[in-house]
């Protein structure tokens, strides 16, 4: 069993590399796609506001692999060609913008309306007042709940290999394919995959409960 | 146009045995994933060092890997130990596994939040343990995380497309194979979209008239989830709200 382990574990990170990148890029990819949906929905500008919530409610309402084949064969039917990576980071982006937004819309606020008038009277603009008052304070409220979608964004990766992308999961079953093994190769998959999500999940638990207690 | 949406009106009945299929499993996983939750939830607090453990275990395995590998562990890694089951069993075991890692935090949260006081009343009053559960902290903290477990039968609902990786034909699963027939590729997902967005719009809704009814005092939720066009008025209602 130490052999296959060995023998595996190569083929096993080069895929945890390629679920760490797409990881990374979807997460900046749904912070800014979700935090401009808050703005928007938060904004009270009548058809802005809308098609935010058209946006969140569709997406939340959905799963995530039907939105990435929509977009991978959705944009081969249409007789372009998407590479497999620009899919992936673009359904993830998309998908999981739309939760993220509802994070950020729940910071928003929470920060009291009075503030928007103090700031308008004091003769800050709308921009300024919202990136230099607004959204500093909204930290404590968004970062728990937020690195918790960065969790489910990380572990929803695995999903991008239903459409052929050779990340952690699809090698993992490319050997099981080969070699067999399930149990041992899951197993090894998984505590990859544990080892990535644990700290974050642990950091959420803390500032989770230490944002209750204050 | 018109004539593919007439090429698909031939698979009405598939689509429509596979929402039915949908349906099903995600209601029997479900009321798997509560009774899970509800025992984890427990254990959690139980004087044995060992039992909170495997408690504790569960959860965390559960909630730092995702969720398609949990689904082929059970469906092609238990038949090598000798444990076969149809892709039906195995999806809905996966997906009630799952899922109950996450309600057994919810509830916990919901048995938290009910004061100590109460507890004590009640020991005092000389009403049975299994009584002062199941008469005053659970509808209390039921009442409380409400919201969140209508959030994971939604998320469960959301899930049940992964088991198209098992070949189960549900919804997601079918389209693919309609897909693979008829090329129709938007059309298809089109459809299956809809059909998900009318389930989970339908279970929020359900969830919201039960915690209006069932709960005293009635439980009111802010949060709305309704598609753009809704009337004006409701939209205000989440602004005036503030989720939490």
């Amino acid at each position: 069993m130490s052999e296959l382990i060995i023998s595996a574990l190569p083929t096993l990170l080069q895929g945890l590399g390629i679920t760490l990148l797409l990881s990374v890029a979807a997460i900046i990819g749904s912070t800014l796609l979700g935090l401009l949906a808050a703005v928007l929905r938060t904004s009270g500008l009548p058809v802005a506001k809308q098609i935010a919530v058209l946006y969140t409610e569709l997406f939340r309402g959905t799963p995530v692999l039907i939105t990435l084949m929509f977009i991978y064969f959705g944009i081969a039917y249409f007789g372009y060609e998407i590479n497999l990576f620009a899919a992936g980071i673009l359904g993830l982006s998309i998908y999981q913008g739309a939760y993220i937004a509802e994070v950020f819309r729940a910071g928003i606020e929470a920060v009291p309306k009075g503030q928007w008038e103090v700031s308008w009277i004091l003769g800050l603009s709308k921009r300024q007042t919202f990136m230099n008052v607004v959204l500093p304070q909204t930290r404590g409220i968004v970062l728990p709940p937020l690195v918790g979608q960065y969790l489910s964004l990380i572990k929803d990766t695995s999903i991008v290999s239903m459409i052929g992308m050779s990340e952690l999961m699809h090698q993992g079953q490319a050997i099981v394919d080969r070699i067999g093994q399930p149990v041992v190769i899951y197993g090894l998959v998984s505590l990859l995959y544990f080892a990535v999500c644990f700290p974050l999940s642990r950091w959420v638990q803390h500032h989770q409960t230490r944002s209750q207690l204050s | 146009m018109s004539y593919q949406w007439l090429t698909l009106w031939r698979y009405a009945d598939t689509f429509l045995s596979a929402a039915w299929l949908t349906l099903q499993v995600t209601l029997i996983a479900f009321a798997l994933a509560v009774a899970l939750g509800l025992i984890s939830a427990l254990a959690k607090s139980s004087p044995l060092a060992l039992v909170r453990w495997v408690s504790h275990c569960y959860v965390e395995f559960i909630r730092n890997t995702p969720v398609l590998l949990q689904i082929f562990i059970i469906f092609f890694g238990l038949p090598s130990l000798g444990i076969t089951m149809s892709a039906f069993t195995a999806g809905v075991l996966a997906l009630g596994i799952n899922v109950g890692a996450y309600l057994s935090e919810t509830f916990r949260a919901g048995i938290q939040s009910v004061p100590k006081g109460q507890l004590e009343a009640a020991w005092v009053l000389g009403i049975p343990r299994r009584q002062v559960f199941m008469s005053v902290v659970l509808p209390q903290a039921a009442r409380a995380v409400w919201p969140a477990i209508i959030n994971n039968l939604i998320q469960l609902l959301l899930g049940t497309s992964l088991l198209s990786a098992i070949a189960l034909p549900e919804l997601t699963g079918t389209a693919t194979v309609i897909n693979a027939r008829t090329l129709l590729y938007i059309q298809t997902f089109s459809i299956v979209t809809v059909v998900y967005l009318l389930f989970s719009n339908v279970f929020s809704w359900l969830g919201n008239v039960a915690g209006r009814r069932m709960f005293h005092p009635a439980l009111v939720t802010s949060k709305k989830r309704t598609i753009g066009w809704c009337p004006k008025k409701w939209l205000s209602n989440s602004v005036k709200g503030g989720n939490s």
